[in-house]
């Protein structure tokens, strides 16, 4: 599914040039539930951006099933993000003011066409996270693991392959937590290739697999 | 924004107020016409003031005139003095002029009830009037005044006719508010004088204007043997008047248009501060739409959208206050208007326009941000 190859990231916003990833090679089978862990500033988010083509590397190889992602071009890159990958964020990034259905279906107005089926689809994906009574409220009236189970609606509105979740249960009670990880287990369990990047160790414990990053350099890979 | 568009319909409209003003100007002057004033008339606050000497016209130079200058088809002369009018117990003051029947000719003076007043009664100097309609609104009211006796100064006059309404002139004098009665009855019976004011002449056609001008000049300047004095009468032909009343009308509409093109200009940098807020507020809104599949084009046009919307908002309003203002204004101010359809929509195209503009750099800002920094933006 997903192939990377001695990928490297530098900064060079200051003049000094900041290397954030190092040397990273790895693989990601589909239909894996793969944790990336590590403290903070360990280039784990940075890892996920660049595996979910939302930023490049410097230098290295990358290829998303089986097509290379390194070359292609910013538009490329956006028609993919919108087909084959989801994002869930640990600020849930929701638009407030708008509902939660209107929220599901805005990565469909960035897709080719717009389905016609797009509202069932829209109720759809809302049941599938447990909020099919809440369809018509604004994001701003849902309370923080309500507005994250929409954001994870939002990333399966387009059947994605992967989906990446940076800190999902971060800006949550315990009780959210649990919730948000059931329905990425369930997720996991239907055969969707799960990506999630956090400093709990008991949230990765959840995963296959834990890739743990330190400076910038995959340091251990563990099965728990 | 919304002053902008105002601005530019309220201008279009009295631009071509004015147009139409000039052309109605032009049409109830009568036309082809030479206008001798007796004396030297100069303009003392937009108003012709006519200078203290007016001993200088007499009858016999418009007969002269009528004689020796060929290309002249009709010359009607005239004089006036503001009196007091009474019937029974309303009383005004107004113009009374004294002209030939000659004058109803040339100036397309018509009467909507009654008649105008022969050569015989001329000639007679006989005590009649034809009234005009703020005459005949203010003294009878409802009442038709013809065949009833008014008096002007002491003196009793029939009313033999009621003008049809004619607005203001050119120079601001209500061409309603007057009574028009014969030349003979007003220099023999009211004021006696020898003398004339004003000569209105009418040419043959439009082209000999200029050469019957130098015409009449010479004819004049002879016949007071002015020698090498200068001229004791003004005479002003009717394209250099039109020539004058466009240009004021040119000056009003670069006047609004400076003022709208100002507030268009303030009107876009307000909407460039906005969409630049906007812009700073709504990063990790760009960011999340990046993420879930928006190319920077889209973002483009979303924020292209956003602007061409505000300033349409803008130019909505201005367009409707305009219109508001114009209606207002020629409802109020008795300004001859006309709304124009065009201009509102031109001002309303402008406003999109200015928009567009002013909103392409927040736009292409918004569009350049990538989708990792927007997304970590605080």
């Amino acid at each position: 599914m997903i192939k990377a190859n001695k990928i490297e990231k530098t900064y060079s916003k200051t003049a000094i040039l900041t290397p954030v990833l190092n040397d990273i090679t790895l693989s990601i089978q589909k239909g894996e539930y793969v944790a990336i862990m590590g403290t903070s500033g360990s280039g784990k988010s940075t890892l996920m951006y660049i595996l979910g083509c939302l930023d490049k590397p410097t230098k290295g190889e990358l290829e998303l099933d089986g097509v290379d992602v390194y070359g292609m071009d910013d538009d490329a890159l956006s028609a993919l993000r919108n087909k084959k990958i989801g994002f869930v964020f640990q600020q849930f990034f929701l638009l407030e003011r708008t509902t939660a259905l209107d929220n599901v279906l805005l990565p469909l107005i960035y897709a080719n066409k717009y389905p016609d089926d797009a509202l069932q689809r829209g109720r759809k994906v809302l049941a599938q996270v447990g909020l099919e009574d809440r369809v018509e409220y604004l994001a701003n009236e849902l309370s923080g693991g309500q507005q994250q189970r929409v954001a994870i609606a939002r990333a399966l509105i387009n059947d994605p392959d992967v989906i990446f979740a940076d800190e999902p249960t971060g800006n949550l009670d315990s009780q959210s937590t649990a919730e948000i990880l059931d329905i990425l287990g369930h997720l996991h369990q239907e055969g969707r290739t799960i990506i999630i990047v956090t400093h709990d160790r008991t949230v990765a414990n959840h995963a296959q697999r834990i890739l743990e990053l330190k400076d910038g350099r995959i340091a251990e890979i563990k099965n728990p | 924004m919304t002053i902008g568009v105002a601005s530019v319909v309220v201008m279009v409209s009295m631009g071509r107020g004015a147009q139409k003003h000039i052309l109605d100007m032009i049409h109830n002057m009568g036309t082809n016409l030479i206008v001798v004033n007796a004396g030297q008339v100069t303009l003392v606050g937009g108003r012709e003031r006519q200078a203290a000497i007016v001993t200088t016209l007499r009858p016999a130079d418009v007969t002269a005139i009528a004689e020796h200058v060929v290309s002249v088809a009709d010359a009607a002369p005239e004089t006036s003095r503001s009196m007091n009018v009474r019937w029974e117990s309303e009383n005004m003051k107004t113009d009374i002029v004294g002209v030939t029947p000659a004058a109803f000719r040339i100036r397309k003076i018509e009467t909507k009830v009654g008649r105008i007043f022969n050569s015989f009664e001329n000639d007679s100097a006989q005590r009649v009037a034809v009234i005009g309609s703020v005459i005949a609104e203010t003294l009878f009211h409802d009442e038709n005044p013809v065949g009833h006796q008014i008096r002007i100064g002491l003196a009793p006059f029939e009313v033999v006719g009621v003008m049809t309404t004619k607005g203001v002139d050119a120079t601001g004098v209500d061409r309603d508010d007057r009574i028009l009665i014969p030349l003979e009855t007003i220099m023999r019976r009211l004021v006696r004088t020898f003398f004339i004011q004003k000569i209105h002449i009418q040419v043959k056609n439009f082209d000999k204007l200029n050469s019957a001008e130098a015409e009449i000049r010479n004819l004049l300047r002879e016949r007071h043997r002015l020698g090498d004095k200068p001229d004791d009468f003004t005479i002003q032909n009717q394209a250099t008047i039109v020539e004058t009343e466009k240009e004021a009308t040119r000056t009003l509409t670069i006047l609004v248009g400076s003022i709208a093109s100002i507030s268009l200009l303030v009107g876009g940098i307000g909407i460039l501060a906005v969409m630049l807020t906007a812009f700073r507020e709504r990063r990790k809104e760009i960011g999340l739409r990046r993420a879930v599949g928006a190319r920077r084009s889209d973002i483009r046009t979303q924020f292209l959208l956003e602007s061409l919307i505000f300033a349409g908002l803008g130019g909505f309003f201005g367009a409707f206050f305009g219109i508001l203002f114009t209606i207002l204004a020629s409802a109020l101010g008795g300004w001859n208007i006309i709304i124009s359809w065009v201009a509102t929509f031109f001002g309303f195209a402008l406003s999109a326009v200015v928009g567009l503009i002013f909103g392409i750099y927040p736009a292409s800002k918004a569009a350049r941000l990538e989708p990792i920094e927007a997304l970590r933006s605080e």
